[in-house]
């Protein structure tokens, strides 16, 4: 059963439940009260009928008669008995005689008072001693009514609670409807973004009205970015090893081409060996490097925040791009260096942010044919500002849209190697930290990266 | 006792530029930053009852400005005593500009040399009642060639 359904039937069941209960009992409550009061009134007629039945001589009798006449109504079916009770009374005969109930006769005599009620006949007697004897009084009418009102207020109950119930079940059923609506927007969306096109998320916007719609929202724009990097990594694993452990390779087998081309002295074949022995172990440490990305990026292991000083990644990541291009000019500007340090902390991956941060400074270099990259640091209250400027041949306007799409280069690019990896995997690392980049560029004129990254807040 | 020095901005980023070149001169000295933007007052009577001044300042902020302003108040936390304040000049006279600088006790105004403040329709600019006052104004230079990359600074830190 559908989520809705269920919803809409229990809403519906737990209304319709309760609307039912109220009316019967209203109902059952307004008949009991019915019976009790037409008996109080028959019991009034008792009294005023044996006053002037009884006491016929007195002139309360001929008062009571008149006023009787005038002021009360006459009921349905309205009879007086006035039966002597002797000794000899027997219950049966009068019964028969009066066309009264039996059982209500016997009661009156043992009890000297009786209420019955015969169909629509009520009967309510009274034993009344005088002069002249034991008299029973009775009085008989018909609740009409009561009896119309019970049948209306019936009805009227029996109408109102199919209305209810109408009402009731078509709203449950459109309500169960539509508060599933974003739901299902968000599952038609999600649908839709697969492998080809996971850089989709959903738009936040449409579900401002409802906190736990936006909330899932975010979660699942989350959840997608953390599968986008984790998934952009595997899928270019294998070209970003090929691409990295390419350089030291070709050094490697440059070094032993030259030094077999003929005999050489024992020094040089030292000197060789030791190049070709930084080269390997800058293999190795590459190799270390990108097993550690494929760690981190698909392997399930979750990836670990800790307490990270942004300059002291930004220093760090300037000595391993020194090391893998040595006549790079990468200038840290510390002028906006905020005074206290605390202002520099993040909560971040240091493996990933030196990552994103080596690949954002290596492009400077490389689109820019070493001139100088300045980065700058700056922090406000809330955020940490890293500016990575270049002077490099820029980015056309019309390529800007797609830089962040994996393997996508700007067409200007051709002279320069590389797969287009990693600003996509930057910008990854950098939405995993819940910071923002942006790129901004002017062809010729140079590129510059704006990262900003939320302050650990004490 | 800390130097009180005053800075006209126009809530966009790039006046900040005075600011920091201002405070760039008080290398190991302590102090106070004042802020100031030139409005006219509004005519309307229920404006005019319900006026604050704090209220009307914060309409302004944009959240670069609020950004720029904080990362100037951490990078010179050492010299700045207090807060970095933003009044409001609502006179565009001699007069209320001379009673503006006592009323805040300022000993010196930073101005930009080449940079126009931009004016709103409300606003106006108030650099010209700055030099009639009896009150240090000390003109600063963006475009020195040695200075040229941080023109742009604050300004790339935002689009």
């Amino acid at each position: 059963m559908k989520t809705q359904n269920k919803l809409a039937a229990i809403l519906g069941v737990v209304c319709v439940a309760i609307v039912l209960l109220f009316g019967f009992a209203i109902y059952y409550f307004f008949n009991n009260y019915s019976y009790v009061d037409f008996y109080k009134r028959l019991e009034t007629r008792v009294s005023i009928a044996a006053k002037h039945n009884l006491e016929t001589d007195t002139i309360n009798a001929v008062n009571l008669l008149s006023l009787k006449k005038q002021h009360l109504e006459e009921l349905e079916n309205e009879r007086e008995y006035i039966i002597k009770f002797t000794p000899a009374f027997s219950a049966a005969d009068e019964a028969n005689k009066y066309n009264l109930p039996k059982s209500f006769l016997q009661t009156l005599a043992t009890q000297g008072k009786a209420q019955a009620k015969n169909g629509n006949a009520f009967y309510v007697g009274k034993l009344y001693t005088e002069d002249s004897g034991q008299y029973l009084v009775i009085v008989s009418a018909e609740n009409y009514y009561v009896s119309h009102h019970l049948i209306f207020l019936r009805n009227l109950i029996a109408f109102g609670i199919l209305l209810v119930v109408i009402i009731v079940v078509s709203f449950s059923v459109y309500f169960a409807k539509h508060i599933f609506d974003p739901i299902n927007e968000i599952n038609n969306r999600v649908k839709k973004i697969s492998t080809e096109n996971i850089h989709l998320r959903l738009d936040n916007e449409n579900y401002k009205s409802s906190y736990e719609i936006a909330e899932l929202a975010n979660t699942f724009n989350d959840l997608l970015s953390r599968i986008e990097t984790a998934f952009e990594t595997q899928k270019n694993f294998i070209s970003n090893a090929s691409h990295e452990l390419r350089t030291p390779l070709t050094s490697i087998m440059g070094e032993a081409d030259v030094s077999l081309l003929k005999p050489r002295q024992p020094e040089e074949y030292q000197q060789s060996l030791q190049n070709i022995l930084v080269q390997a172990e800058r293999l190795e440490q590459i190799s270390r490097s990108l097993l550690m990305l494929a760690q981190t990026g698909y392997k399930g292991t979750a990836i670990v925040f800790e307490k990270v000083r942004i300059d002291e990644i930004l220093w760090e990541t300037r000595s391993l791009v020194d090391k893998i291009n040595p006549i790079n000019k990468i200038i840290i500007d510390l002028s906006l260096l905020p005074e206290d340090p605390k202002k520099l902390k993040i909560k971040g991956n240091k493996q990933l942010l030196t990552l994103a941060f080596t690949n954002i400074l290596t492009n400077a270099c490389k689109y820019s044919n070493n001139k100088p990259v300045t980065i700058f640091i700056a922090s406000s209250d809330m955020h940490v500002f890293v500016t990575i400027k270049d002077e490099g041949i820029g980015i056309p306007e019309s390529d800007i849209p797609y830089i962040y799409e994996p393997f996508f280069r700007a067409s200007n690019t051709n002279l320069f190697e590389g797969y287009g990896i990693g600003l996509p995997l930057a910008r990854n690392v950098i939405n995993l930290h819940k910071g923002s980049l942006t790129v901004t560029s002017e062809v010729n004129n140079g590129t510059t990266v704006q990262i900003k990254l939320p302050l650990m807040q004490f | 006792m800390a130097e009180r020095i005053l800075v006209p901005i126009d809530f966009r980023v790039a006046s900040l530029n005075t600011l920091k070149l201002a405070l760039e001169k008080y290398e190991g000295q302590k102090v106070v930053a004042v802020l100031l933007f030139a409005e006219y007052l509004d005519i309307s009577i229920s404006d005019l009852l319900f006026y604050s001044p704090t209220k009307k300042v914060t309409q302004y902020y944009t959240t670069e400005f609020k950004e720029a302003l904080e990362i100037l108040k951490n990078r010179f936390a050492d010299r700045l005593v207090a807060n970095i304040s933003v009044e409001l000049l609502h006179g565009n006279n001699t007069n209320a500009m001379q009673n503006f600088i006592e009323g805040n006790q300022i000993n010196k105004v930073f101005v930009p040399q080449t940079y126009r403040l931009k004016t709103t329709r409300n606003s106006f600019n108030p650099l010209p009642l700055l030099k009639k006052v009896k009150v240090d104004v000390v003109p600063l230079a963006w475009d020195l060639p040695d200075r040229l990359s941080e023109r742009e600074q604050l300004l790339d830190l935002f689009n």
